[in-house]
């Protein structure tokens, strides 16, 4: 029996890399909006004590109307069906026992009707390169609290950087349709904390990023007057329960609930601050995951939901979000 | 490392198709707008505007020369109805139109091609109060200014095109009004 929970233990320990990185899938996809365009990428977590890993996901957005600037929830005009689909293929590679480095980069379509006008677009959105440091060294998963060193997380210390590969209004593109990244670098410190006491878990996350400044020169293939421009630093956390089962063969089906906060700063034009600018939004997921005993192949499923009631969000589109994913890890 | 390097090239020779995004991976900040002048009609900030006529959402005609009579300029900003388009457009009524009396702005509609459509997106989004023109199904005015969403156009009393960007924060429309002719 112990070494059967034992087992049980190092198949959750390797779930909960990839669900604590699943959870920042809401945090990279802000703003992927079909009017505003940007669509984003989580930062990969490749498992402990696995050497690679090759992912794709495949994700559906859909939009409910927006939240105003006051948080009033208001809905998209009548006859239209705004919808964003992206694949989003990553690799993450371990560089030694505690640190690991990823690469994941989308490709968005944009599908919008509205009662007089209808855009098919698509294009690469903003790609993002990640690194970790594991605070571990062995399973943190535990099966029963005998001391207080059981209650130890496992924790991941890290930083991504966005690269804005992605189709931005500043670049020479004739509408908004078109737009499939925010047209920034981005540099974000994550955290991630896991803690399993079998079959339950609680996994923390909070990122905090901040854009670099750029010149503008262009929007939308006009050219303006130059001028520089920093959007707001941005926070973001989130909190999941989970609940895992050993099925037969030792296959493990993992269920997360996960709720999750962001909040971007309003950005600067020349310096002075942008009123009309910065968001933020709450979100609520559940997400599955399934993986062979084996681990070598984790196939995934979430549905993110922005609850559409006033004071949830400010100046933010509200969407639901179904994303499939298969992880093909490499011992 | 092998593994790395390959995905790095694969990369590389991804992005490089797409030349459009190294406006953002390296961003210029040279002028490079063009000179234009009146003698051409167009819709850079410098040429004579080019006469357009619209339906606003109460079913009466809008014709842009005859708005222009008796006015310092008018103002006219392109809406799809959005959290960017709300948060310009509640900057714009404001912060910057009570401050000009004798300029007239205008939402524009381009997405919803209906009269009765555009409409209930005026009042659903709390702006019944506001002149809203729709842009026919053709885009016919959102294509003669090559206009996007949150883009604001300046014509002043000479049919001249004073401005021709987004919106932004409002201070480049502020700044445009108070040099106005």
């Amino acid at each position: 029996m112990k070494s059967f929970n034992r087992l049980s233990c190092i198949n959750r320990q390797v779930f909960s890399g990839l669900l604590l990185g699943g959870s920042l899938i809401f945090n990279q996809s802000t703003l992927a909006a079909s009017c505003c365009g940007g669509g984003g990428a989580a930062t990969l977590v490749l498992p402990k004590f696995f050497d690679s890993m090759y992912d794709v996901s495949v994700g559906y957005e859909q939009y409910h109307g927006f939240w105003n600037q006051d948080g009033e929830h208001l809905n998209d005009p009548p006859g239209s069906d705004l919808n964003q689909f992206r694949i989003t293929p990553g690799y993450a590679k371990r560089i030694n026992d505690n640190w690991q480095a990823s690469i994941v980069m989308p490709y968005v379509w944009n599908d919008n009707q509205y009662a007089g006008l209808s855009s098919n677009t698509n294009g690469l959105g903003d790609a993002t390169l990640g690194f970790w440091y594991e605070n571990f060294d062995d399973i943190k998963c535990v099966y029963a609290v005998n001391s207080i060193e059981d209650l130890t997380p496992a924790a991941y210390f890290g930083a991504s950087l966005t690269v804005p590969t992605g189709v931005s209004p500043y670049d020479d593109v004739e509408n908004s349709f078109d737009i499939t990244g925010r047209g920034f670098y981005r540099l974000d410190a994550n955290m991630l904390m896991d803690k399993t006491v079998f079959p339950w878990g609680l996994t923390l996350s909070f990122s905090y990023g901040v854009y670099l400044e750029r010149d503008v020169n262009q929007e939308y293939g006009k050219y303006v007057e130059p001028y520089r421009r920093k959007l707001g630093n941005r926070a973001s956390g989130s909190l999941g329960f989970s609940y895992s089962k050993t099925l037969e063969e030792l296959d493990t089906l993992t269920y997360t609930i996960t709720y999750a906060a962001l909040k971007e700063d309003a950005s600067t034009i020349n310096g002075a601050t942008d009123t009309t600018s910065g968001f933020d939004t709450q979100s609520v997921s559940i997400a599955v995951a399934y993986s062979t005993m084996a681990k070598d192949w984790i196939v995934r499923a979430a549905f993110n939901h922005l609850p559409t009631n006033d004071g949830l969000g400010s100046n933010f589109p509200a969407t639901d979000t179904i994303t499939i994913g298969v992880s093909y890890v490499i011992p | 490392m092998l593994y790395l390097r390959s995905l790095l090239l694969i990369s590389v020779m991804f992005i490089s198709a797409c030349a459009d995004v190294f406006d953002d991976i390296n961003p210029s900040g040279t002028d490079k707008r063009g000179d234009f002048d009146s003698s051409t009609i167009g819709s850079h900030p410098g040429e004579t505007a080019a006469d357009f006529s619209v339906f606003d959402t109460l079913n009466n005609t809008f014709l842009m020369s005859a708005e222009l009579v008796g006015a310092d300029a008018i103002v006219v900003y392109f809406t799809m109805w959005c959290p960017v388009c709300d948060s310009h457009m509640t900057h714009m009524r404001t912060n910057i139109i009570p401050d000009y009396p004798n300029v007239k702005f205008y939402f524009i509609d381009y997405v919803s091609g209906l009269v009765s459509v555009a409409r209930a997106s005026q009042l659903d989004n709390g702006y019944g109060t506001s002149d809203v023109l729709v842009d026919d199904s053709n885009h016919t005015v959102t294509d003669l200014y090559n206009a996007t969403m949150g883009t604001t156009i300046v014509i002043d009393s000479n049919t001249i095109v004073q401005m021709n960007e987004d919106y932004k924060d409002g201070s480049k429309l502020k700044e445009v009004l108070d040099a106005l002719p």
